[in-house]
């Protein structure tokens, strides 16, 4: 039995027959995988039936916190949630942090397994002693704040923590998020579609249980070594004033600021929509998930508009990305869409891509029932993402995303889409930062960058490169050569954060965590024995097996590559220009490092 | 008394985190002697202890288990408690509260808090002179609540008046 760390537990709920049982974790089935998203990849893998509809009753979802989430560890305040992916057809997967995660801990349950169907909108209230099945009709509709709101409400209880779905999510819009915490969103892959198509509105989580370490003084030890860390970080302050929307103005600098549709990479009014103008303006506190010294969320106030955030994907997804210079536009999309529980960077793609199209004659009005959109056009964006919310008018076809909208068109459009195995790719042109094109090309869940964020090749820090990745190269950014080493090395650090499941800026970026630290954390944490080696080993072991299990969902050799347009078209302005991504290059090496031969 | 300024507070629960891992070895709110409320649809948070109030409304414990301490610290002994609830029914603010059969309250942690010390924003500090404010007026709002509705009360009682100074023009 588990005693430290985890809670040592696992619930199965069947939602068609309103049945949950529990289980034990045992330790060898958990010590490989550690926990979160390695835990959760493996659950999948051992249970899903490859060809199950992923908006069907056989589709599992899955919650996954690891160890050492909710613990004294900072930022240890995330849990993933996995599921087939409705949008790719493949592995889906989104983290996000908050409040849910910690308060998931104490209901002991490391792990929720949901599978079936609903015979109307419920929410399932998870404590320690099970679950409990509640029929919320009049839930229908309600957007996110409401529905947490009324759930703590009608239990006299603001302990609760609740991961809901918004509209968005109930009308099976392929790229609906869950949100919790207010505004902390598992946006990606279309997890908030598959809960809709279970009639599943929210999952609420209370616990009484505690987190115990084996060793609390050896731990805390540990503990405040990585805080150390973090203070005495160069980019503390930053990160503290500025968070992710730091890096409008970063991206911006080297030229890799998508701007209208990656069609350019230097925004010229990057001021007037940069996280230093959003902190000097409308800006009123800063924000924190659990257990975080870092801080580096924001809350603001604007008219009537207010929310945390935006992250720095949502702030350029509705500003450059889409032409748009009105910073407070972008804020009150990043409201909206929160609200409503949709992706961002899928939303803005939708709609980034028919700019494009239509700005050159590839898409007509005539196509979308007469929808005509042009970039910064802040009226239609506006009422284009309500139209993809409710599935209204033209914003059926606009809810299956832009990959599946894009067919039927013609080819020259078709490649028009920012995508990687049917998933948008974030806000960062890959032409200027090649580790990241190998990231989107290889990630195990389409265009990706949180698989590896391999944030190292801009540290410019020459001599570490030499040392960890044979190259120099792999610290300069335009290069191809290192890239293969250093994706190898930091996806396996990005797994290790998701599975204990900790903040990526943090253990990643700001390149706080490593096998060794993560090996003592384990040790005094869990009490169970790991070593560097072991997790090098287990870490493999488990990108492999993300990598069987979407073959299995049919994804193929030539799908990990980029589109075309990052290829062959350099961008014509600023410290990126005339360069292109020798993606083959690239993927080739990748491959041949990780010996799959397929 | 325990001095709170929640527009310095981020929510991240550090002070609370803390506060229950050095009171217990473990983590769990229920176990920590402040709480920490994240007011989602007003972006307001808060941790929330003991005030010292003037009126001392726990101190109708009908066992007299409950004393004052030397920093003006809730004392309650084990030995003489019964569980009986009252403490927790007659604060205001739902800053006692049973968990696990024992008496959650803010005991100071003898005169140097480690929730002070956890906070990196400056939210909390410990003033052992000032004296605690009157919750005669809350008293009366939160007769019929549970303890976290009493706080969930408490705190957007805080919260509206800290919002007003949000809502003003920014330089």
């Amino acid at each position: 039995m588990l005693k430290y760390g985890y809670g040592g537990r696992i619930l199965r709920v069947d939602l068609t027959q309103r049945r949950y049982s529990i289980e034990e974790l045992a330790l060898s089935w958990v010590r490989p995988v550690i926990g979160g998203r390695a835990a959760n990849t493996k659950r999948l893998y051992e249970e899903l039936d490859p060809g199950c509809d992923p908006l069907g009753p056989d589709n599992i979802l899955i919650f996954g916190i690891g160890p050492l989430t909710g613990s004294l560890l900072t930022a240890s305040a995330y849990f993933t949630v996995t599921a087939k992916s409705p949008l790719t057809g493949i592995l889906g997967d989104s983290a996000a942090g908050g409040q849910f995660a910690a308060e998931m801990k104490l209901t002991g349950f490391d792990q929720v397994i949901i599978t079936g169907k609903a015979d109307q909108l419920i929410y399932l209230l998870i404590t320690e002693s099970g679950v409990e099945f509640v029929d919320c009709p009049e839930y229908k509709g309600m957007i996110i704040t409401e529905t947490t709101d009324a759930i703590r409400r009608e239990r006299k209880d603001y302990s609760i923590q609740v991961a809901a779905i918004g509209p968005a999510g109930e009308n099976l819009v392929l790229f609906s998020s869950i949100v919790s915490s207010g505004n902390r969103v598992n946006g990606r892959s279309g997890m908030g579609a598959v809960m809709g198509s279970k009639n599943l509105k929210a999952v609420a989580v209370r616990g009484s249980l505690s987190l115990d370490v084996a060793d609390p003084l050896a731990f805390l030890s540990e503990v405040e070594k990585i805080d150390q860390a973090i203070l005495s970080h160069d980019e503390y302050r930053k990160r503290y004033q500025l968070g992710t929307t730091m890096l409008m103005k970063d991206l911006n600098d080297i030229g890799i600021l998508p701007t209208r549709h990656f069609q350019e990479g230097v925004c010229k009014y990057v001021d007037d929509i940069s996280g230093q103008k959003l902190a000097r303006t409308w800006k009123v506190k800063n924000k924190s998930c659990f257990n975080c010294n870092v801080h580096c969320s924001r809350y603001y106030l604007i008219d009537d508009r207010e929310a945390e955030g935006p992250e720095f994907e949502t702030l350029c997804s509705f500003t450059s990305r889409l032409g748009n210079r009105d910073l407070p536009f972008a804020l009150e999309m990043n409201q909206y869409l929160n609200q409503m529980g949709m992706d961002s960077i899928s939303t803005a793609e939708v709609m980034g891509w028919i700019m494009e199209c239509q700005e050159k004659g590839l898409v007509r009005p005539d196509d979308l029932d007469g929808l005509s959109i042009t970039w910064g056009d802040k009226e239609k964006i506006r009422e284009v993402a309500d139209m993809i919310a409710f599935r209204r008018g033209v914003g059926e076809r606009l809810a299956n995303g832009a990959t599946k909208l894009s067919e039927g068109f013609s080819e020259e459009a078709r490649k028009l889409v920012m995508q990687v195995k049917g998933l948008d790719i974030i806000c960062g042109d890959p032409r200027g930062i090649k580790a990241y094109g190998l990231t989107y090309a290889v990630a195990s869940r389409g265009a990706d960058h949180l698989r590896a964020e391999p944030y190292f090749e801009l540290t410019n820090r020459k001599e570490e490169a030499k040392k960890r990745f044979g190259t120099e190269k792999a610290a300069d950014r335009l290069a191809e050569e290192g890239k293969a080493a250093l994706v190898t090395y930091s996806e396996k650090i990005a797994l290790i954060t998701d599975s204990l499941t900790m903040c990526k800026n943090i253990g990643l970026c700001m390149d706080i965590l490593n096998f060794e630290n993560v090996t003592s954390l384990l040790r005094y944490g869990t009490g169970i024995d790991y070593s560097p080696d072991y997790l090098q080993k287990i870490t493999a072991d488990s990108i492999d097996l993300e990598h069987e299990l979407n073959k299995k969902l049919g994804v193929k050799r030539e799908d990990d590559t980029l589109p075309e347009r990052f290829q062959k078209e350099p961008l014509t302005e600023g410290p990126t220009k005339g360069s292109t991504v020798d993606i083959k290059r690239m993927v080739d090496e990748y491959h041949k490092i990780h010996k799959w031969d397929d | 008394m325990i001095k709170v300024d929640i527009s310095k507070c981020t929510g991240c629960r550090k002070c609370e985190t803390v506060c229950a891992f050095f009171h217990s070895g473990k983590v769990n709110h229920g176990l920590a002697r402040m709480k920490v409320l994240n007011l989602y649809e007003t972006g307001v948070d808060g941790p929330l202890a003991c005030v010292q109030c003037q009126e001392r409304y726990c101190l109708s414990c009908p066992e007299n288990a409950i004393t004052i301490g030397n920093y003006g610290q809730i004392i309650v002994s084990q030995t003489r408690c019964t569980l009986c609830g009252v403490c927790e029914k007659a604060c205001p603010v739902g800053a006692v509260e049973i968990f696990n059969e024992i008496v959650v309250v803010c005991d100071l942690c003898g005169g140097r808090p480690k929730c002070v010390e956890a906070c990196t924003q400056g939210a909390i500090a410990y003033d052992p002179e000032e004296e605690g404010p009157s919750l005669a007026a809350l008293k009366k709002q939160t007769k019929k609540m549970n303890p976290s509705q009493k706080r969930h009360f408490y705190l957007q009682t805080l919260g509206s008046k800290l919002r007003k100074i949000w809502r003003r023009p920014n330089a």
